[in-house]
């Protein structure tokens, strides 16, 4: 009788899991708060209160970097191994 | 010259199953960028076909476990690589023919397991392997891509909630141009490799690799990843009006959610060496980026057409793949069996084509399916 771990690999299977998750679910929020930085920027500046303007587009230079870093690890991640 | 010329027919099938795949897989990747208007259907395939072809390259993980842990590689013949892909070629043109999305990975997988134990009985397969690397991450994919979107959906909506569906959608469908980039290289990624490891197992039977030493040749990637590529360009238009309109309809933070999902699935999987079905993700990604804006906007009819279309893909492109390995072992077990089938297939195939191009040709202007 063979078990169910020895068939499943239990190890790669909560990987897939987990990164999918982390991945998919961080990526998906990241990139919002690029989009709610850019639209308030553009909104602040056209009622043309500067600093906030700059705060949101700051929020939202950070948010597009984070989204790039994580897509490129993942495919030098990938690429490695 | 008769193991030669078959290694050519082989090579060559698997070849044309890759173009298949592409083109029967095109919907899955550029269907949501379509939908939400992110992209012009030409770009988007474009797009597909270049980020396909990239894919192919990254890893080699998925051509492993297809090579060494599903059949046995010692049991491994041409004549079964060639059914299997037969079976797996059959059942795509099928269910492309009835415009149904069921996965070209898990037919391909079907096909050759199903000729191997016509061929060599149970004993020569892993169901081992088979039931850890292939069926589970079968069921348990969808559902996280589901999972995936639906909390992604869900915190995006909370995130955006108060700005003005104008410039917050415009700024998705940005977003869906690089989600939509990131599917692509994943499906590039998986299922180039599926091919890869068809090719390195008929190099394998056919002698030019060690039976114990799998590794895939540059000329196997680089052919695979241009056939995926090239079926990608030529596109399947009648599954992306199933999946880009019928399931939900999607604004444009849906599609990229969906998107995001399906290529973080698909690529966690190919870095674990889990052959997935990129329509079985894409799918689910798409229904979790719906129900997680209002459960009934997902059209569970079509859904669950879908997952009947799912659940036949193995038993039956395993079917035709032991079919066709009992049909081509009536001529021997040499060139002439394959020859003959591959001839038929081929006639098949252009019969179907056409009653299938004459059957569109006659259908009102703007009817959808």
């Amino acid at each position: 009788m063979i078990s169910a771990t020895a068939i499943v690999d239990t190890h790669a299977l909560l990987e897939l899991v987990y990164v999918s998750l982390i991945a998919g679910v961080g990526i998906c929020a990241v990139y919002a708060v690029a989009v709610l930085g850019v639209t308030r920027s553009s909104e602040h500046r056209r009622a043309d209160r500067r600093a906030a303007a700059a705060l949101y587009a700051a929020l939202a230079t950070i948010a597009v970097a984070g989204c790039c870093w994580a897509i490129v690890t993942g495919i030098v991640i990938m690429a490695k191994k | 010259m008769h193991s030669d010329l078959l290694i050519i027919l082989v090579v060559a099938t698997a070849l044309a199953f890759d173009f298949t795949n592409g083109f029967h897989d095109t919907a899955n990747v550029v269907a949501t960028s379509i939908s939400t208007r992110a992209l012009s259907p030409r770009v988007a395939v474009t797009l597909a076909a270049i980020l396909n072809f990239a894919g192919a390259f990254i890893s080699l993980k998925v051509a492993a476990t297809i090579g060494t842990g599903i059949v046995n590689a010692g049991a491994i013949t041409m004549p079964i690589v060639f059914a299997g892909l037969i079976g797996a070629s059959t059942w795509n043109l099928a269910t492309w023919y009835f415009g149904l999305p069921s996965s070209s990975s898990h037919a391909l997988i079907g096909g050759v397991v199903g000729a191997m134990i016509a061929a060599n009985g149970t004993a020569a397969v892993q169901f081992g392997g088979l039931l850890g690397k292939v069926v589970i991450p079968a069921f348990v994919s969808p559902l996280l891509a589901f999972v995936v979107a639906g909390l992604g959906i869900v915190l995006t909506y909370r995130l955006v909630a108060r700005l003005r569906p104008g410039p917050a959608g415009r700024g998705f469908r940005y977003g869906q141009i690089f989600s939509g980039g990131m599917l692509a290289l994943a499906h590039g990624t998986n299922d180039a490799q599926k091919t890869m490891g068809v090719i390195t197992l008929a190099l394998i039977a056919h002698g030019d690799i060690a039976r114990n030493h799998f590794a895939v040749p540059d000329w196997v990637v680089i052919s695979a990843a241009s056939a995926i590529a090239l079926g990608t360009y030529v596109g399947g238009w009648r599954i992306i009006r199933t999946m880009g309109t019928r399931i939900i309809k999607m604004d444009p933070a849906q599609g990229f959610t969906a998107q995001t999902a399906g290529a973080a699935v698909v690529l966690a999987a190919s870095h674990v060496g889990f052959p997935l079905s990129t329509t079985h993700v894409m799918a689910g990604g798409v229904m979790g980026a719906g129900a997680g804006k209002r459960v009934s906007a997902v059209r569970w009819g079509v859904a669950s057409n879908m997952a009947i279309a799912w659940l036949l893909t193995l038993p039956a492109a395993a079917a035709v793949g032991a079919t066709t390995y009992g049909a081509t072992s009536l001529f021997g077990s040499g060139f002439l069996g394959p020859a003959i089938i591959a001839t038929i297939a081929i006639i098949a195939l252009i019969i179907a084509m056409t009653k299938r191009s004459r059957e569109l040709a006659a259908r009102p202007a703007g009817a959808n399916s």
